[in-house]
């Protein structure tokens, strides 16, 4: 399953991702080779050193609209330009994209050779009477494949994410894992075995009662519960490792480890602490007013996992991945 | 009552990890544990599980990250929207229960952004931090735990992964229409 679902995301990934490239392209959806008409007004006039223009460049919402085919600019686009005339008589201009612009510039100007700006040529220039204005018409740069580029570097970032957030657990993995050998080394495990015996023995019956994994198991739940991201993630790691010592097919989950990661991914917890910060952060009257919906919700997945977990595990396509050698294994450890 | 629960579960969650230090240490005292030794021991494992889920982590977000960056997402929320419909759940919130197994801090954004534009008590709002607490990163989770003990073959972890995701957003559907309904 994980293979198939792996492969689809990778696969429909790049099939839509082509797939919007190319009717970007013949759509021209960035207007490519389409020069496009505006005012500028004159802030700078060039000096004996530098060639350049500097100024306001004017479009209406409307002419910017209809421009592009779109109707998301609401109100007159203003932008600040520059234009320099170049040695060859050549003009070039660079709209600087800042967090005004219209939204469909700041994605053209992420996809350009800048990441900041819209670069162009000029096409004609003509002053008005006072030199205060100018209408110019240009041509911008070619702006394509602007989705192919997006997944190359989304591989590429989440590549490198990965390897962060993996590193970045070394130091909580060590401090819970030593202090869990200290509690397992002082016989405290046993006991939290011991008192929750009838709940894990039901969960989890390929368990041994009193193995440590199960101690792990609890103590991954218990600060999962509590919202306690970072002794859980350690904790449950170390439960999977304990659970492994019991795996006699290494590489293929066990029963225990796939009831496990349910009741993990469900994620019940008591406070939803994200959530409720987020939600007064932006100013809510009641922040914590989630918190009996999401032990709801999350109970419903929560329920919802164990009993499909615990169908699921008797169908004979997954069944059979538990044989070795032919051999039943289950019966090796109870 | 809420607050009341809110303030005793806020209480252990501080309390709780530097009670755990205390007493895991101060049990192994009292049984006469080599504690410092015995620490070390334990911490030394800490490096090899994380270098280990590398692979597993590098495989699971590259593959969600070219799915995001495509805007396949667009294409799998309008052959979900009849259903959505159909169930009652707002256009505006399908693209975060996608997201939720998918992605922790893309989905904590489009949770922040739906709030930002109804304002966190509107009922997409309520409904969003709803669905957000109502489950885990299931694929981050699957990644990083079945990574750390080399399991290649996940067997029938991540379908009931995925009915628990689906059960968790319709729950949270239900619980929010029922107290919060519009």
């Amino acid at each position: 399953m994980l293979n198939y679902v792996w492969m689809s995301l990778i696969v429909i990934g790049l099939i839509v991702g082509v797939g919007k490239d190319i009717s970007d392209e013949v759509r021209n959806t960035y207007r490519n080779g389409v020069p496009m008409d505006a005012v500028v007004c004159v802030e700078k006039t060039p000096t004996a050193l530098r060639q350049t223009w500097e100024g306001e460049l004017v479009i209406s919402s409307e002419a910017f609209n209809r421009f592009y085919g779109i109707t998301s600019a609401a109100s007159e686009v203003r932008q600040p330009v520059e234009m320099t005339t170049l040695s060859s008589g050549k003009t070039t201009i660079a709209i600087l994209v800042d967090d005004s612009s219209p939204a469909f510039w700041k994605e053209m100007a992420k996809n350009s050779s800048s990441k900041d700006k819209l670069l162009g040529t000029v096409n004609a220039v003509k002053f008005s009477e006072d030199k205060t204005t100018v209408q110019v018409s240009f041509l911008l740069e070619k702006i394509s494949y602007v989705k192919i580029r997006a997944i190359t570097k989304a591989a590429l970032d989440y590549a490198d994410t990965a390897v962060t957030i993996s590193l970045g657990l070394i130091g909580v993995m060590a401090l819970w894992l030593g202090v869990v050998k200290i509690a397992e080394e002082a016989g405290l495990l046993k006991m939290l075995t011991r008192l929750l015996r009838p709940i894990t023995s039901r969960l989890f019956p390929d368990v041994p009662a009193d193995h440590p994994a199960v101690a792990a198991m609890i103590m991954n739940i218990a600060a999962n519960m509590l919202g306690l991201n970072n002794a859980a993630t350690p904790l449950g790691l170390k439960a999977m490792e304990e659970l492994n010592k019991l795996n006699p097919n290494l590489g293929t989950a066990t029963n225990a480890m796939c009831t496990f990661l349910v009741i993990n991914t469900a994620g019940l917890t008591l406070i939803p602490a994200t959530a409720i910060a987020i939600r007064a952060a932006q100013g809510s009257a009641e922040p914590g007013i989630i918190i009996g919906t999401s032990i709801f919700g999350a109970g419903c997945a929560t329920l919802a996992g164990l009993v499909s977990v615990k169908i699921l595990e008797r169908l004979p396509r997954y069944k059979k991945d538990l044989l070795v050698d032919g051999h039943n294994s289950e019966s090796s450890h109870g | 009552m809420v607050e009341l629960f809110r303030n005793i579960v806020n209480i252990i969650s501080v309390a709780a990890i530097p009670l755990m230090f205390f007493i895991f240490v101060g049990w192994g005292i009292v049984r006469k544990v080599k504690v410092y030794e015995v620490f070390v021991e334990g911490a030394k494992d800490g490096f090899h599980v994380a270098i280990k889920i590398i692979p597993y982590l590098v495989a699971m977000l590259v593959a969600i990250g070219i799915f995001r960056a495509s805007g396949a997402m667009d294409v799998v929320i309008a052959v979900l929207s009849p259903v959505s419909n159909l169930i009652g759940m707002p256009a505006e919130t399908v693209p975060l229960a996608i997201l939720r197994p998918l992605s922790g801090s893309g989905s904590m954004g489009l949770m922040t952004e739906l709030m930002k534009v109804h304002g966190p008590d509107s009922f997409i709002g309520v409904l969003a931090s709803t669905m957000y607490g109502s489950s885990e990163t299931t694929f981050y989770v699957l990644a990083v735990y079945f990574g750390a003990v080399g399991i290649k073959n996940t067997r029938h972890a991540l379908p009931a992964g995925i009915i628990a995701d689906i059960f968790g957003m319709l729950g949270a559907l239900f619980i929010c229409r029922t107290f919060f309904g519009v």
